[in-house]
């Protein structure tokens, strides 16, 4: 997918923004603390200008390519967000399965329509790397990892 | 039927909080505890907890499992912990002094209270300690302090972070001695020998390990504590030398508010048997082992509260 | 000589070589684990050691550091993801090769790269630890805030494309560094209220988010795996043999990352990072052919690699001598030497020269050991990756990151900010602000400003407070070096653009 952006003005944008944010929610901080926090954004600000205004005239890209299928793209993110959000709820084992299960299925099905037994044959592969990963880290590293409902 | 259902749940269920009750007097522990040290491996909490673990282990017939929380001088541990913690007696994680103190009333989402849980001990302290180089011209504490008399911020001194508790005592020292000096904050312990060695500042307030580890390239003008310290026996106390300072970090251990008494108890045991134990490593090292529990726990803290509130108020 | 002989002695036994190969094994492993540092390697695994004899516990310690480190290149390599943070230089080259199917060759020159490497740290450790140790003390707050800056320097080549969107790129990574407590006056700055935020945004966390989770979403936009076999592509397999005789017949570049190692391994607070990354942008400045660093050039691995293990012994040098950690990973060894009672310091290669001579031998073993255990893990990771079809590799890479970054801090807002970083990442590459820069900057904030501020607040009473900043002489030779360092990276740009411009006029010119 490409998508029509003035990648300069778009990053000029983007530092204006973030400055603005950190310097709107500075809040009440002493002199020795946002010295230098100051001095970065000044600075900052000034690139994002500088490359804002060079967008303008001169602006380096024009198009962005997201390569691949931009649905799919989203609903990873959403996935991602989705798995961090449940592994507090339902606790890292059950959460990390069903996401991952989940996230299989999904990547998966580009080549075509997924098998019952395929999908049957996965819940093992699944479980053993959940389970795999949850008894290194709780037993020999000594993670505490979130537990929830069940685990 | 007169026996209804209601009364035999509610037997069974006062049967069975009896026994759990009782179960909690005789049974504890029974499940591995979790022992958070809210900063980095290799720091004096984690040495610490690391001499403990072994022997907690021995004595509680359990596991107790060390695990780090670091961020924001321990604020994010100790806030999380008071918040989420379970008052069974199965979490546990290390407090400090000034720390507790001191981030509560400097900032305003510290995220937890100076005293919203239940302390089990401090177990033991570091005195702070005023540090020069060898090669310093300065030879006792009355030479810094008439230096300092004459050239107001001149002297720079070093020290762990800022209002810890190096920074604390340094500021009382200013007070006392009515001088004007210049901190500089460093973060940790970890930089301070290089510090003192390339000469980057004039001398550094920091704990009687740093000058017990660095003996013979360093001359230790005060210490902070109200007897010698045993690992510096030559060095003398602010006290001796006229200042009223007594004050520097201590460390303990705290479980969630709530955690019954009987559990506090065997944990006050436990630590306290550790202790004895590995004092003949750590006293050494400059470490001064303390039996702090109980209503001297809040003497400690309120003690300490009154001597650094004003400088901290002023601060704000 | 004697005390070498006789700690060599003590090394050379069944229970020695054991300890060590089960020390690199394990340290490699916990290495390759995206979230799981050094540092971590090294604090897990300090019990263990408990029921040791001193010598073996540090022989142990000393292999799971060298392994440790060596370890984040597989993953490096493998999955763009770097396993410690000082790979992240391996990422830059590494990736690209494994991308183009030559991933093994990358893992056979990073093996080759840290063996070379952490055999010259334990050498210059052996031999010239009392004088270089001078040389750690001479860097005080000023010249660390000029050390930050030249490593700042590095944005100019790390900004694939356009410089100025690399320096936004290195000022929102320093912004980001500053997230948390402030290093110089204890306040909480930008937490917004939220007191979880307290504890900042930590370097690791940031460096999975950026690198790993932009490559996961590509993954799945594109529907396959962005790594494919050789064979595949019909290219012929090169061998370890080829490899070696490729790094060997290039010494230069070997023995200028190895210096570089040293160097900045002997200035405490600046860790194995910061090393890879000079070393790095070193090879590619020295380069013949600078255009192809970035795009699998497997002398970028190399530099990174050898200097990293350098490192490994080298920042022992101000540990050992003087009780100053050169690395972050250098704080455990140190409170495993106050443990045993062991004070750092002369004495310790004197008294106790037994004892220290032979865990700096075992470290120069633990280097040796990566030689076998490398390359067999190598290829066993290396197939695994391969083979594993992408739909189940994508969420294999996101659950270890997910754990990798949770177990760092035992927190589960790092996991939601890794996510939120990774993918606000993957957008701003769109646009042009790619990772590397963003990282230098939270790298180098933290170091910048504690020397800024610190020089600044010792300077009080001086007329002119920032002149304090090139007073010393090593902080004038470090200044020069970074107007050096950016004239040098910013010259070759500015004359391409210069030359294009009268292009530009010239062919203005042909058209009227």
């Amino acid at each position: 997918m490409i998508i029509r952006l003035n990648t300069d003005m778009a990053a000029g944008a983007i530092g204006l923004a973030f400055a603005a944010v950190l310097w709107l929610g500075r809040g009440d901080i002493g002199r020795l603390s946002i010295l230098f926090p100051r001095a970065i954004l000044v600075i900052l600000f000034v690139l994002s200008l500088l490359l804002f205004v060079k967008g303008f005239f001169r602006p380096g890209g024009r198009s962005i390519v997201i390569s691949g299928s931009p649905w799919r793209l989203l609903v990873l993110i959403l996935l991602l967000l989705v798995w961090w959000f449940a592994i507090g709820k339902l606790g890292f084992m059950v959460s990390s399965f069903l996401i991952m299960f989940f996230i299989t299925w999904f990547l998966a099905r580009v080549e075509g329509p997924v098998s019952w037994k395929r999908l049957l044959l996965w819940i093992p592969i699944i479980a053993v790397m959940v389970g795999g990963f949850y008894a290194i880290f709780t037993q020999v590293l000594n993670v505490r990892l979130p537990s929830g409902l069940l685990f | 039927m007169k026996f209804s259902k209601s009364i035999l749940v509610s037997a069974v269920s006062a049967i069975a909080l009896a026994g759990i009750a009782g179960q909690v007097q005789a049974d504890y522990p029974e499940e591995p505890i979790s022992y958070v040290i809210p900063f980095n491996p290799g720091g004096e909490s984690d040495i610490t907890a690391r001499f403990q673990e072994p022997v907690l282990e021995e004595i509680l017939g359990v596991s107790v499992n060390v695990s780090h929380r670091p961020g924001g001088g321990g604020a994010v541990a100790w806030s999380e912990f008071q918040s989420n913690a379970e008052p069974d007696g199965y979490e546990l994680i290390g407090v400090n002094i000034p720390h507790i103190i001191a981030q509560p009333i400097l900032r305003s989402d510290a995220g937890y209270e100076t005293d919203n849980w239940e302390i089990i001990t401090f177990f033991h302290s570091t005195p702070n300690a005023l540090i020069v180089p060898a090669n310093s011209p300065f030879d006792t504490l009355e030479d810094l302090v008439d230096y300092a008399r004459e050239n107001p911020q001149v002297v720079t001194l070093g020290g762990s972070g800022t209002y810890s508790a190096n920074h604390l005592d340094m500021l009382r020292l200013e007070r006392e001695a009515d001088i004007d000096l210049t901190y500089i904050p460093f973060s940790g312990t970890g930089p301070l020998p290089a510090a003192l060695e390339g000469n980057h500042v004039a001398g550094v307030f920091n704990y009687t390990m740093l000058g017990v580890q660095m003996e013979d390239r360093v001359k230790v003008l005060a210490v902070a504590s109200e007897e010698r310290v045993p690992a510096l026996p030559d060095a003398p106390t602010f006290k001796e030398q006229g200042y009223d300072i007594v004050g520097g970090a201590y460390r303990g251990v705290a479980a969630p508010a709530g955690t019954p008494d009987e559990i506090i108890t065997v944990l006050e045991d436990a630590f306290a048997e550790a202790n004895r134990r590995i004092a003949e490593k750590q006293e050494p090292l400059g470490f001064v082992m303390e039996y702090i529990t109980g209503d001297q726990v809040d003497e400690v803290i309120s003690q300490l509260k009154d001597a650094y509130a004003p400088i901290l108020e002023s601060a704000e | 000589m004697d005390m070498l002989l006789e700690a060599l002695a003590s090394l050379m036994t069944f229970e020695g070589l054991i300890t060590v190969l089960v020390g690199v094994s394990a340290g490699l492993l916990i290495g390759s684990l995206p979230g799981l540092t050094a540092t971590m390697a090294l604090a897990v695994l300090l019990p263990f050691t408990f029921s040791m004899e001193p010598l073996q516990g540090l022989m142990a310690l000393g292999a799971v550091y060298m392994g440790s480190i060596y370890g984040g290149a597989f993953t490096a390599i493998l999955i763009n993801t770097p396993g410690t943070p000082s790979s992240i230089a391996t990422t830059f080259d590494g990736y690209p090769m494994a991308r183009q199917g030559r991933a093994y060759e990358a893992l056979a020159g990073a093996t080759i790269a840290s063996v070379i490497g952490g055999l010259v740290g334990v050498t210059f450790l052996l031999l010239l630890a009392p004088p270089l140790a001078r040389w750690a003390v001479a860097f005080g707050p000023s010249e660390m805030f000029w050390v930050a800056m030249l490593g700042l320097t590095l944005v100019a080549s790390l900004s694939s494309g356009s410089l100025l969107k690399g320096m936004i790129g290195g000022c929102i990574g320093m912004l980001l560094s500053t997230v948390g407590v402030s290093p110089v006056g204890g306040e909480t700055r930008f937490t917004f209220g939220f007191p979880p935020l307290q504890g900042g945004i930590e370097l690791i966390v940031a460096l999975i988010g950026l690198f790993v989770i932009p490559e996961l979403l590509s993954m799945a936009a594109e529907g396959r795996s962005n790594i494919t076999e050789s064979a595949e592509l019909g290219k012929t397999k090169v061998g370890i043999r080829q490899v070696a005789r490729h790094i060997l017949g290039k010494p230069v570049n070997l023995i200028r990352s190895c210096l570089i190692g040293q160097v900045i391994a002997i200035i405490p607070g600046a860790g194995g990072n910061v090393t890879s990354l000079v070393a790095y942008n070193e090879a590619k400045r020295f380069s013949k052919d600078p255009q192809s660093f970035g795009k699998g050039n497997i002398d970028g691995v190399v530099a990174s690699e050898s200097s990293n293990n350098v490192m490994v012994a080298g920042s022992m040098i101000p540990l050992l001598t003087l009780g100053i950690p050169g690395a972050p990973p250098d704080a455990i060894i140190l409170g495993v030497l106050l443990m045993h009672g062991l004070r750092p310091g002369l004495s310790l290669f004197t008294e106790s020269g037994v004892l220290t001579n032979g865990f700096i031998l075992s470290m120069g073993l633990a280097a040796l050991m990566l030689l076998p255990v490398g390359l067999l893990g190598a290829r066993l990771i290396h197939k695994i990756v391969i083979k594993t079809p992408y739909h189940f590799m994508v969420p294999a890479i996101a659950m270890v990151t997910i754990l990798g970054t949770f177990a760092l801090r035992n927190s589960l807002l790092d996991v939601g900010i890794m996510m939120i970083m990774g993918i606000a990442g993957f957008f701003l590459r769109l646009i042009g602000i790619h990772a590397a820069p963003i990282v230098l900057g939270l790298i180098l904030g933290g170091i910048a400003e504690q020397g800024y501020v610190q020089t600044m607040l010792a300077a009080v009473v001086d007329p002119i407070p920032w002149l304090r900043l090139v007073e010393n002489p090593l902080s004038k030779v470090l200044a020069a070096l970074v107007l050096l360092g950016a004239a040098t990276a910013l010259l070759p740009g500015w004359l391409e653009r210069s030359g294009r411009l009268d292009k530009g006029e010239s062919s203005r010119g042909e058209d009227k």
